[in-house]
């Protein structure tokens, strides 16, 4: 039952939606057969064989949940994947499984420690799935009305009346539950459930009896029963929430209401110890179950010597998380150190990790990403421009590829094609300068930009 | 739970303080539970039974109250995020020496409206209005963890003053364990209240 209601949530979930579309957001999962083969092109994933059976591997490990950190790191040239591959693999696991994503330099802050951020980071990965009783109300709404005071200041008032088909009740608002119900849009005729902690709202559907109310319903509208019986009704939930959440609920000097500012602080260890053993307790008495998660570190060469050996030591606790990192570099200086290392990641951390690279595409492969994401920019663009893009990608970048397919299905529509053709492509090249045509022009025209008494010696140290 | 409930209340934990003619027990039973039971000293009837809930995610620790009146709030006014309306139905519940009552307040319809079933598969009793207003499944706990199944006959229910009281006549296994229950109390020595509150930190 509980399954059929996460579907539930999740099918509400996706009409509500806002579609934006994002550098990764054609992926869909990692491409995977039963038999953790990778499928050539699948669910957005496209080459990159190996790797992509390397992180199925990983997957399965995950979901076994048996196995405490380990770290795998992605390597390779800017522009081979490892994004994706991550975000791919966060596709994969489900959203009950916890998974953070976090770029090597969002530890560095002036509110926490770096240790304190990576400490956070890892307790977001690790999820605890528990049973708790709730009450739920449960029933069809009547009627809703919220007030303004007439002056436009001071709090708003709420009534929500709600009914089974046995009975009938009143009930009033607090100025939280009231943004909630206007923010999803409650209106008489819905069927929803209330956590009467919480105060979350999931709306099931609307109602048989108001089935007829209009002649035109969204394709979404599900229409479900009138509840029986009682309003308030106790029922045990399974949630999943991460160690992160519980130790901000616990720390006095926040409480739960640190969680929605996202100001957190840092964290007391006793707190966090007495978390651990609270959680171990539970554990064995059965009551909770511990989900680990994944920690995505995007461009771990951020990340300094300190962290480094603050992770080496991180990973060995039994309640660590699978640590995926990511880096574009090669054998470069390790932050905060004069001492070079592959990866600008040193070797005893490297030595714990299990390393998948990642190749550069070739042609074939590129014509097929920039096709996946023609489909997911929603343009149109004929077999020539294609090609021709393809080649401007192997030429220049694949990123530069696909920005300019949007630039260039602009241009289409402004001549009224419906189609992308070469020369829209050719036009958007045109128009905008990749990196190496930038560096072209700014060698040329050295002379006429400010400052340009500085020759090449100082080259940019972004260490 | 429901294996001996008197042997498990023998067993259990007991401390006991006497104030204003009140006497008060609480019982902490092998599972870690805890209840508080509150006799009228004069009437020797259960007043107040209550049960302490542990939240398993955050710290606050509760009391749900089975029988009396619930804890009054303070300052709930801010706090709250959704409540029944104040002149919605309540319910609350006492206990005489011979029955069970519940009392209903807020109910303005004519007597004819309601009726109180029996549903022995819930083993419960079911409160209907005919014109829908209100349903209200009660429990009895009483009942339940002695194993005595719920009788149609023993139940009655009157209407005044916009309250629904529903009465419920005490079987005889129930009235012979409360007088059991009550000589086992009345062996419990009280601690001195005054010095339990001179030891009580205040936090």
């Amino acid at each position: 039952m509980a399954v059929a209601a996460a579907a539930k949530i999740a099918e509400v979930r996706e009409t509500t939606r806002v579609e934006r579309i994002g550098a990764h957001s054609h992926i869909r999962g990692l491409g995977l057969d039963d038999s953790l083969e990778a499928r050539h092109v699948s669910q957005g994933m496209v080459g990159q064989v190996s790797a992509r059976r390397a992180v199925g591997i990983v997957l399965q490990m995950v979901r076994d949940g048996r196995i405490a950190g380990r770290a795998v790191l992605l390597a390779g040239q800017p522009g081979t994947g490892k994004t994706a591959i991550a975000t791919a693999l966060a596709a994969a696991l489900g959203y009950d499984t916890p998974f953070t994503s976090m770029a090597g330099s969002e530890i560095y802050s002036l509110e926490m420690s770096k240790t304190e951020a990576l400490t956070q980071a890892i307790r977001k990965s690790i999820g605890v799935r528990i049973k708790e009783e709730s009450e739920i109300i449960e029933g069809e709404v009547v009627e809703v009305q919220i007030e303004r005071p007439a002056t436009g200041v001071g709090t708003k008032v709420g009534k929500l009346i709600l009914k089974t088909t046995d009975m009938e009740t009143v009930y009033d608002l607090g100025g939280k539950m009231i943004d909630s119900i206007l923010k999803e849009k409650v209106q008489s005729g819905d069927v929803i459930t209330i956590d009467k902690a919480t105060g979350k709202i999931t709306r099931l559907g609307r109602s048989f009896a108001r089935a007829r109310d209009y002649d035109a319903t969204g394709q979404q509208t599900r229409f479900v029963q009138c509840p029986e019986g009682e309003l308030q009704k106790r029922r045990e939930v399974v949630h999943t929430v991460t160690l992160h959440e519980i130790d901000v609920i616990n720390s006095r000097t926040h409480g739960f209401l640190a969680l929605f500012s996202g100001d957190t602080g840092e964290i007391k260890p006793e707190v966090r110890e007495q978390i651990n053993g609270k959680v171990a307790e539970w554990r064995e008495e059965g009551k909770a179950e511990i989900i680990p998660g994944v920690l995505f570190i995007d461009e771990v060469h951020m990340l300094d010597i300190e962290c480094f050996s603050f992770l080496n030591r991180a990973l060995e606790n039994e309640m660590a998380p699978i640590v995926i990192m990511a880096t574009n570099r090669g054998i470069t200086k390790i932050r905060g150190t004069n001492y070079k290392s592959p990866h600008g990641i040193p070797l005893d951390l490297l030595d714990r990790t299990i390393i998948v690279p990642t190749t550069p595409y070739d042609e074939k492969e590129l014509k097929e990403i920039l096709s996946i994401r023609c489909e997911e920019e929603d343009c149109q663009m004929s077999d020539n421009a294609l090609t021709v893009l393809t080649r401007i990608s192997k030429e220049t970048s694949l990123r530069y590829g696909m920005q300019l397919i949007m630039t260039s299905s602009l241009i289409a529509r402004k001549r009224k094609a419906h189609e992308v053709d070469v020369e829209d492509i050719k036009r958007a090249y045109q128009l905008f300068f990749d990196e190496g045509r930038s560096v072209q022009f700014l060698k040329e025209y050295q002379q006429e930009f400010m400052f340009n008494e500085m020759e090449g010696e100082d080259k940019m140290d972004v260490n | 739970m429901s294996v001996d409930w008197f042997s498990q209340l023998q067993k259990a934990r007991k401390k006991c303080i006497v104030q204003n003619n009140l006497k008060r027990i609480h019982f902490e039973l092998d599972d870690n539970r805890e209840m508080v039971e509150e006799y009228d000293l004069n009437t020797n009837v259960v007043t107040r039974r209550a049960w302490r809930i542990n939240r398993q995610l955050k710290g606050e620790n509760s009391w749900e109250i089975e029988i009396g009146d619930p804890e009054p709030s303070y300052d709930s006014d801010n706090k709250y995020i959704i409540r029944e309306n104040s002149n919605q139905p309540f319910i609350t519940r006492r206990n005489t020496r011979i029955n069970l009552e519940w009392r209903i307040r807020n109910l303005p319809y004519p007597i004819e409206v309601y009726s109180v079933l029996v549903d022995k598969e819930l083993s419960a009793l079911i409160v209907q209005t005919t014109n829908k207003k209100y349903y209200k499944k009660i429990i009895v706990p009483d009942l339940q963890r002695l194993c005595i199944e719920l009788e149609q006959e023993n139940v009655s229910f009157s209407h005044r003053f916009n309250t629904l009281i529903i009465t419920y006549k005490k079987p005889r296994r129930l009235i012979d364990f409360e007088k059991a229950l009550l000589e086992e109390i009345k062996k419990i020595k009280p601690e001195d209240s005054e010095e339990i509150l001179k030891n009580c930190k205040i936090s």
